[in-house]
């Protein structure tokens, strides 16, 4: 709380309500993680023994928590982020944690409906009412919270946030061709990191940028290596693929390429020896569209994956999972500015966040996805938008078009973080993947 | 008999040349990581061949004394099956004629040596041509866009000596850790455009002051009137080139050259050009490596030599035939930008152009760009249609310099 006891736009929760709030909430959280840990754990017959460290480390309230508090009593700073636009190899190059702050729970979003309208899309929502009750260890833990201004939902979020924590926004430029925009985000690129440096203490040398950076870019070949094991076969299941590819926000980074390298040996292994996750058969689907977060957001993934027919996602194209980690920051010389150019452009450039547009409108992400359908051998496509995510409803069109080109058939799922929805939303489901399960066999 | 072992020599020396570049693209496609140091032994490996005469010998026969023991003229294609080519085979890079030992010879002096009087044979370095110039002009257009068709500027990004020169500033630079400087997209395509009027006004200046006369009137007072054909405007380019100080400064140092000698034909700025190196070559050169240090690979951008390379390899209608090709799927390019910010000329067309052929004038096929697109198969070097080598899924950690 800020000193002066005045916030802008928190309502004043008295404290033992907001203790007995978080209390409720949190055993309520454990209870949802620990259920869909175990329904991961019954859909998969071949489930990777790795997968229980993940398993462990997707805990809020556990190992990792106490882990950063116990860096933190250590003189070392944490840096939470709201969005992927964030330069981890900045924070990581300063000795700081970089943490992401985004919130799933469904109990929280219903407490953000006091501070802003329920139009407003229940990612926002939930980071909010969170906030409100100290729920997230990660955004308490923060020292700072990098905020990316990138849809408006993210923007005034900032502000709402900035009650509690220290906001240090960044401005994406809406286009990513023109020249001015490389420029102005580079700008913002030295900003941060002339906070960053001024919060940690450390001065953000080359030798510890480059460190960083290298880290960094083996997280991505691992991540890679992960992504292309499931390209062939099905030896994962897709739940499990992308809570590993979730978990990285906040784990360890280091240890994270660590673990999944050891799950892909363990995967190729499984390959070698015909040890299935599921059916060869099984419609292989991928989702794109908001964001879903750990750990009620989990709640589509499922459905997909549990219904009968069963379904597998292969290939997902969201902010919370696959673009993560997937573009590298590649370094021609290992000087600080052609450093800080890499860094900026691998930011802003290689996103394909629909906040962009361009002459041709929001060509990046048409043609990821058009490879990502292509690569993964996709029969069916879930185009996933939760209520008040304009950005992604606004662009279903034109991706619709773009793949009813490529005869693969998309099913606009719009929903909400709510849970009472999951009854019908599994016959729609089940629909759909019955249609690509007959299409399949053809 | 002498005729036959002469052939002998060429086609074992071409054959080595020839063997080397296969073994080495055979190498390149298995290869798939670290394209920089490869590329790096590959210019070592072809400076060695190039002046393979320095190595080779003979050097029992002693070509011409005043300027040394070492070799001259290991030329190959010195005897075309009996016809006299005492220059021998042009390759599209910068290997100075002027200095000792050197295999093949560059184009660029060729021209400017053949152009005029085009009708003559004249005599040519120890022998007499037998054949007019504008029927040798005809071999060394004809082989140079043959070997731009075949391989493009490959011949720039890999096979050029100068080319490995401003490498190796750029690896000066990286000593002492300093960044590179960068030029507007305008002067760079402005420079780049610039090749074209370099290479016609030199080809203009050899007519006019390489002529013994025109019209009657003796044009520079002290050109020689008759046995060898080139005086020392025969070649004005070469009057400016920097990789000529370059090689017989080297030369020299080594001992291969006489440096007396070169000296002794050194005896002024303009008027009475020298004959090996001229203050201009030398002021060229300095500014050049200066340059060089600066934006990377800066002579790469306004070599007219590559500019006629890509000429014959990159504009309509040759680019419909060019073998070498660096192609794009647009499809799998996110646009992150590598491509544009680890490109040594700052080629922009391979990130802004749509997808297909993406190959321009202003790129040298150094592969840089391919080495590091972090997205699999985006980006492909294609020979006669087939796969040499792509972007991979991931980008091999930078070399530690």
């Amino acid at each position: 709380m800020k000193s002066d006891n005045q916030t802008k736009f928190m309502p004043e929760i008295p404290a033992n309500e907001s203790e007995e709030l978080k209390k409720n909430v949190k055993s309520a959280s454990e209870k949802v993680i620990s259920d869909y840990i175990d329904r991961m754990k019954k859909a998969s017959k071949n489930r990777p023994e790795t997968m229980q460290y993940f398993d462990e480390i997707s805990n809020f309230f556990g190992q990792r928590e106490k882990e950063i508090r116990e860096a933190k009593k250590n003189g070392k700073k944490v840096i939470g982020y709201s969005c992927v636009f964030a330069p981890i190899e900045l924070i990581l190059a300063a000795g700081a944690i970089p943490v992401r702050i985004n919130s799933g729970w469904y109990d929280t979003s219903k407490l953000g409906d006091r501070v802003v309208p329920v139009e407003v899309c229940p990612v926002i929502r939930s980071t909010i009412g969170a906030q409100m009750i100290g729920l997230s260890p990660y955004f308490e833990l923060s020292d700072a919270v990098i905020s990316t201004l990138t849809c408006d939902g993210m923007t005034k979020m900032s502000e709402i946030l900035s009650d509690a924590k220290p906001v240090w926004t960044m401005c994406p430029p809406r286009m990513k061709d023109s020249k001015q925009s490389l420029q102005l985000w580079k700008q913002e690129i030295l900003n941060i990191k002339e906070r960053i440096e001024k919060l940690t203490g450390n001065k953000i040398t080359g030798k510890n940028l480059r460190t960083a950076i290298e880290l960094m870019q083996k997280a991505t070949k691992a991540f890679r290596r992960l992504q292309d094991m499931r390209k062939g076969t099905p030896v994962i299941m897709g739940r499990d693929a992308m809570l590993v590819n979730q978990t990285s926000l906040w784990d360890d980074i280091k240890r994270w390429t660590e673990k999944t390298e050891t799950l892909c040996n363990e995967l190729q292994k499984k390959a070698s020896q015909k040890q299935l996750a599921c059916p060869a058969d099984t419609p292989r689907v991928l989702i794109t569209g908001t964001p879903m977060f750990w750990p009620d957001n989990w709640k589509v993934p499922s459905l997909i994956e549990e219904a009968t027919p069963q379904g597998i996602i292969v290939a997902d194209e969201l902010c919370s999972s696959d673009r993560i980690l997937n573009d590298p920051v590649g370094i021609d010389e290992w000087t600080m500015e052609d450093m800080i150019n890499a860094i900026a452009e691998r930011y802003l450039m290689a996103s394909t966040c629909p906040c962009f547009t361009s002459a041709e409108g929001n060509i990046d992400r048409i043609n990821w996805l058009t490879t990502k359908v292509k690569d993964y051998k996709v029969n069916g496509v879930i185009y996933y938008v939760v209520r008040g995510c304009m950005l992604y409803a606004m662009e279903y069109a034109r991706v619709k078009k773009v793949l009813d080109k490529l005869n693969i058939p998309v099913y606009y799922l719009d929903t909400e973080y709510t849970r009472e929805d999951a009854g019908q939303m599994k016959t729609r489901v089940e629909a759909f993947l019955e249609m690509l399960s007959s299409r399949v066999d053809i | 008999m002498d005729a036959v072992s002469a052939l002998l020599m060429d086609t074992m020396i071409a054959g080595a040349i020839l063997a080397g570049i296969l073994a080495i693209l055979i190498w390149v496609r298995n290869k798939t990581e670290k394209v920089s140091i490869l590329r790096l032994f590959v210019q070592f490996a072809i400076l060695a061949l190039i002046f393979a005469g320095l190595v080779i010998g003979p050097f029992t026969a002693v070509q011409f004394q005043p300027l040394g023991t070492a070799p001259r003229d290991i030329a190959v294609g010195k005897n075309i099956l009996g016809v006299p080519f005492p220059d021998g085979m042009p390759l599209p890079v910068l290997a100075c004629y002027y200095s000792s030992g050197r295999t093949v010879t560059c184009p660029i002096w060729q021209m400017q040596a053949y152009i005029f009087p085009f009708w003559t044979t004249g005599k040519g370095w120890d022998y007499y041509y037998s054949t007019p110039g504008i029927e040798r002009l005809a071999i060394v257009f004809g082989l140079v866009i043959i070997m731009a068709l075949i391989l493009g500027r490959f011949f720039c990004g890999w096979i050029c000596p100068f080319g490995l020169y401003m490498d190796l500033m750029i690896r000066l630079r990286k000593v002492f850790k300093k960044p590179h400087l960068t030029l507007s997209d305008r002067t760079n395509s402005l420079l780049s455009q610039s090749r074209y009027v370099i290479i016609a006004a030199f080809l203009i200046i050899s007519v006019v002051l390489g002529a013994q006369a025109i019209f009657g009137t003796q044009v520079v007072p002290q050109t020689q009137t008759d046995g060898y054909v080139t005086n020392y405007f025969n070649a004005p380019f070469c009057l400016v080139c920097p990789m000529r100080p370059l090689c017989v400064l080297a030369e020299s140092a080594l001992g291969l050259m006489n440096w007396s000698y070169v000296i002794s034909h050194t005896t002024g700025l303009l008027a009475e050009a020298g004959y090996y190196i001229t203050s201009i070559n030398v002021i060229v050169l300095v500014l050049v490596s200066a340059l060089a240090l600066a934006f990377r690979r800066f002579w790469c951008r306004i070599c007219p030599l590559g500019g006629l390379t890509a000429l014959f390899s990159t504009f309509n209608p040759f680019n419909r035939v060019a073998l070498t090709r660096l192609t794009k799927d647009e499809e799998k390019c996110t646009k992150c930008g590598v491509c544009k910010r680890v490109c040594p000329t700052q080629v922009t067309e391979v990130y802004d152009k749509k997808g297909g052929n993406v190959t321009v004038s202003k790129c040298m096929l150094c592969f840089r760009c391919v080495e590091m697109c972090p997205y699999k198969d985006t980006l492909k070097v294609k020979v006669a249609g087939k796969t040499v080598f792509k972007s991979r899924n991931w980008l091999e950690p930078s070399e530690s310099d």
